[in-house]
């Protein structure tokens, strides 16, 4: 039996050996969204595989497709994507190159290679916190509405008067914390959200999606405490907001 | 004639009343559109649910059919009123109650209304009725006996030389000509009409409003206000009244070509967030700060959603369905010059995003109709938003253009010809500004 990370078929070779600018015509979707304009040549993915961005419902940015980075999707859990991260937390996620060294989280551009799903998560967050309708157009759709109701979660553990380190420490803890997983009866999205095919999938799952809620409360404390001060009002603004009326 | 009296140009709205001269370019007056009357005094408008009908003793003609013991107890009470700004001011303390006579831009009380048009025009404008033409402006889609019932009381109880009514989407085109980027003088386009209460789209079409067509928003200035109240409040700013809240939509609002790329500059540019300074009536003043506001309040006309749950159609996606529903030969006409008048459409770039959002809607319909067609190609479709320097006042400042004409006056119904005809005369009036007027 193989490993759930592999890629389904692909020669059985381990999917980081697979270099990013082959175009493998296999059941793998290594694209993302094309077109657009931007620098992706490098995952020249059939297009029939092209996934629909993950933001296409939001009407104002329909035409600027710049974002859509985590539609790097490489293969799906129940049908919660599993997508490469940034991060130094150990866990099953493809790792994505550590940004060069004076480069906030802030300033990674799209097109770099290190950008990943938490950054978009994180960059959208803001507008996307504020609809109430969402439509799943793909598998990387359940990533951000899971991240976004993660962030919610998160700025919901920071008071106002907590100091950095203080708040660091309510956020790991939350992402430490026990949670549910698609599948779980406690999961509050199991109608979007598929549960993993057995026992060894629901427990890879758990702990990728344990490495995602790391890296967000990681990057989450970064944005709240800008220059080590904070929290930003201008994000607790948002704790009060419902992501489509759910929370996690 | 040589020297001609100017007319004047009364624009009476829902919320504001404009009034002033034509020839000028701004209105002399602009004021709540609001009566105080003296409260439960008996007065002639005291009966709120005045029929709205043309035949009623009104104040100034007198109640000639009232009794004798009446007409001791009435006295001078009836003329003790304010209107405008005196009127909020009066209504705020005791003794006054404070009267909103037109709704939803339709005139509502005619003894009040009444009342209000001979304070502004022998208090305010000053003018003598019998000198002077009038034009007034009306609401799309008004019934004729509203109009057979303002011109009684033009005509009747003023006794004015002469009157024009005009809707006032055909005036906002009309004040549209002022902007650089408007060539021909047409009376053809849609009006995007946005003021405090409620936002039209209203397609016109050689002067003559579609009203089949005519859609409206439930999302306008107010709304705004209220938005940007919640954002203060959900941040716990030291004041959020909604006050505040409107100050903060007039002096910093203004619309972004998409919210994701504006947060992320927000955060590259910490000096977008803006400091306010609230000054109390008490002398005490608070600083608040303002963030994000800025520019999501305005968002809510391209992104209903994030502030309505019952009304979630974009106001691009409304002009667009309104000049889809018009007759086929009038569309190029209004896609091609789609005005903005009122106070909310007067946010930076409102114009620029709104025509960006319809041209995409336009550009994907072609492209889906050319793909269907199987090869066939489409010469395109011009969308331009035309924004000028008049939109505040816009219905008002196009009254004072077209009242300054020289033919203005024999446009109008003359008190003469209302006397030989009677009321049924301002059924119909010829276009001001049509094709042959210069």
């Amino acid at each position: 039996m193989s490993s759930p990370f592999e890629p389904p078929q692909l020669f059985n070779i381990p999917l980081h050996l697979i270099p990013l600018h082959s175009s493998h015509d296999a059941g793998l979707s290594l694209n993302l969204f094309g077109g657009s304009g931007c620098p992706r040549d490098r995952y020249a993915a059939p297009p029939k595989q092209l996934l629909p961005s993950m933001r296409q419902h939001l009407q104002t940015t329909r035409q600027t497709k710049d974002h859509v980075k985590a539609d790097q999707y490489l293969w799906e859990l129940g049908n919660f994507p599993i997508l490469p991260l940034r991060t130094r937390t150990r866990g099953p996620a493809y790792t994505l190159p550590a940004l060069p060294p004076n480069t906030a989280d802030i300033d990674v551009a799209p097109d770099s290679e290190s950008y990943d799903c938490v950054d978009e998560i994180l960059s959208l967050f803001r507008a996307n916190v504020l609809f109430r309708n969402f439509e799943i157009n793909g598998p990387a759709d359940r990533m951000l509405i899971y991240g976004t109701l993660f962030v919610s979660e998160c700025l919901g553990k920071v008071k106002p008067t907590m100091t950095a380190r203080d708040a660091e420490k309510a956020l790991i803890n939350a992402a430490l914390d026990n949670f549910a997983v698609p599948g779980d009866v406690s999961f509050p999205l199991n109608q979007a959200f598929e549960p993993p095919r057995d026992r060894q999938d629901a427990e890879s799952l758990r702990q990728y999606i344990s490495q995602v809620r790391q890296e967000i409360a990681v990057r989450l404390h970064a944005r709240l405490y800008p220059g080590g001060e904070g929290p930003s009002k201008f994000w607790l603004s948002f704790t009060k907001r419902k992501f489509m009326g759910k929370s996690l | 004639m040589a020297s001609q009296t100017p007319a004047v140009v009364m624009d009476n709205g829902t919320g504001y009343s404009k009034l002033g001269f034509a020839g000028n370019d701004s209105p002399s007056f602009v004021f709540p559109t609001a009566i105080a009357t003296k409260a439960g005094a008996g007065s002639a408008g005291s009966s709120g649910a005045r029929p709205a009908v043309a035949n009623k003793p009104s104040f100034l003609s007198g109640g000639g059919g009232g009794s004798s013991h009446l007409s001791a107890k009435r006295g001078t009470e009836d003329l003790d009123f304010f209107i405008g700004d005196e009127a909020l001011a009066a209504g705020s303390g005791p003794g006054y109650g404070v009267n909103y006579p037109i709704r939803h831009g339709q005139i509502e009380n005619w003894d009040y209304m009444e009342r209000f048009w001979s304070n502004s025009i022998f208090k305010y404008l000053r003018v003598e009725p019998e000198d002077h033409y009038f034009l007034l402006t009306e609401p799309p889609l008004n019934p004729p006996e509203n109009r057979e019932n303002t011109a009684e009381i033009m005509f009747e109880s003023f006794n004015c030389a002469g009157l024009y009514i005009a809707v006032q989407a055909v005036l906002a085109l009309a004040a549209s000509w002022t902007s650089s980027k408007v060539t021909d003088r047409s009376l053809t386009g849609t009006v995007i009409d946005s003021g405090d209460g409620v936002t039209h789209v209203i397609p016109v079409a050689e002067g003559y409003v579609i009203g089949s067509s005519i859609k409206s928003i439930p999302i306008a200035g107010r709304d705004i206000t209220y938005f940007v109240q919640s954002l203060l409040r959900d941040r716990g700013e030291p004041d959020s009244s909604l006050k505040t809240a409107e100050k903060v939509k007039e002096e910093y609002c203004y619309v972004s070509p998409d919210i994701v790329k504006e947060f992320a500059r927000y955060d590259r540019e910490p000096d977008r967030l803006l400091k306010h300074t609230v000054n109390s009536p008490n002398g005490r003043s608070v600083q608040i700060d303002i963030g994000y506001e800025r520019f999501l309040a305005p968002e809510i006309f391209f992104n209903p959603e994030i502030y309505s749950s019952d009304f979630l159609t974009p106001l691009p996606n409304v002009v667009d369905g309104v000049i889809q529903s018009s007759p086929i030969d009038v569309r190029r006409g209004l896609y091609k010059n789609i005005v903005l008048s009122g106070g909310s459409t007067l946010y930076k770039d409102f114009g620029r995003r709104l025509q960006r959002d319809i041209r995409h809607l336009v550009d994907d319909r072609i492209r889906a109709s050319e793909a269907r067609s199987g090869g066939a190609r489409s010469g395109g479709l011009d969308v331009a938003v035309v924004t000028h320097k008049r939109q505040r006042h816009g219905p008002w400042f196009g009254g004072s253009l077209l009242g300054q004409t020289p033919e203005f006056r024999s446009y109008c119904h003359t008190k003469a010809e209302y006397d030989e005809i009677g009321p049924s005369i301002v059924r119909r009036f010829a276009l001001l500004g049509g094709p042959g007027s210069s």
